[in-house]
């Protein structure tokens, strides 16, 4: 079974409120001459932010009263100010009563798979 | 490049040869306590960043009802003992385990990321954390340049000194193509 997508375009605004919300000032993620110098086109979000999206990728589908137990990513690729996040996902396996195995993709807008990740949820 | 361009780190960024990063593999740090309690406040920036509606986040009334109070995300784990980049007095903040590995890389970037959640974190609470280097690879070339990765695993306590989470990362601890 399979996720509805969501797609969320990624301002410079949103990208900035991640340092913002998690303390996280690397400057990769709010100065676009730091992340150049780096070899990035611009600044991009940090694992936190790709983790929440998917974090609210599979709430928003199991509903309010299911929980993240179990995260793992891999982060194969940025996602950065103008791109567009594309999540792919779907049902992997039922581990135990209660508990449900997701594979969600994060993609940009190219397709480019940028941070696969596999989640458990624990369902109410 | 202007003088108004961050420099390479804000942080504490330990420089060294992979000998000496070694040194470091197996060490767990002591408890680091954070600085402020999990708040409303803080769920709630995180959530409008990443567009999360979740009432868990939000709606003190349910959150209560189902949790015990609003709920901190868990993708924001990290942010929590996480220093803000200036404090009084003057002392650099302490950082993270992983960045304080010596080595030579001028920068760095996550590269994977498995965290566990055996227990909700809720508004209120005070994390701690314990750090540990797992390991530290030997050189390897990437398309980002040539460095090291560096795996470390954080256990997350509460104030009860329940496990609230687990969260091991490897960060990718090199130097750009291209720069000296």
């Amino acid at each position: 079974m399979e996720l509805p997508e969501v797609r969320d375009e990624i301002s410079y605004q949103r990208v900035v409120m991640n340092s913002g919300s998690t303390w996280d000032y690397f400057p990769g993620h709010f100065d676009p001459a730091y992340a150049e110098n780096q070899g990035h086109p611009t600044i991009f979000v940090n694992t936190m932010h790709l983790a929440g999206f998917a974090d609210r990728v599979a709430t928003d589908w199991a509903g309010p009263q299911s929980r993240v137990v179990r995260r793992k990513m891999r982060l194969a690729g940025s996602i950065y100010a103008g791109d567009t996040m594309v999540s792919r996902g779907r049902i992997v396996a039922k581990p135990a009563p209660g508990l449900l195995d997701l594979q969600i993709d994060i993609t940009n807008q190219r397709g480019e798979l940028c941070c696969p990740v596999e989640l458990t949820l624990q369902l109410p | 490049m202007t003088d108004a361009v961050s420099k390479p780190i804000s942080y504490r960024l330990a420089f060294g040869t992979y000998e000496e990063a070694l040194q470091m593999v197996g060490v767990a740090t002591e408890p680091r306590i954070a600085g402020t309690v999990v708040s409303a406040a803080r769920i709630q920036m995180f959530a409008a960043t990443v567009r999360d509606a979740n009432p868990s986040y939000w709606d003190a009334d349910f959150a209560t009802q189902h949790w015990g109070g609003l709920v901190a995300p868990p993708a924001l784990l990290m942010g929590w003992l996480t220093p803000l980049p200036w404090q009084p007095g003057g002392q650099p903040p302490a950082a993270a385990i992983a960045i304080r590995v010596p080595l030579p890389g001028t920068t760095f970037i996550n590269a994977a990321n498995e965290a566990e959640f055996p227990l909700p974190i809720i508004e209120g609470d005070r994390l701690s954390v314990v750090e540990e280097v797992v390991s530290v690879s030997p050189e390897k070339q990437t398309k980002l340049g040539v460095g090291h990765f560096v795996e470390t695993m954080d256990t997350f306590s509460r104030q009860d000194g329940s496990v609230v989470a687990t969260n091991r990362n490897t960060l990718f601890r090199f130097t750009p193509v291209g720069s000296s």
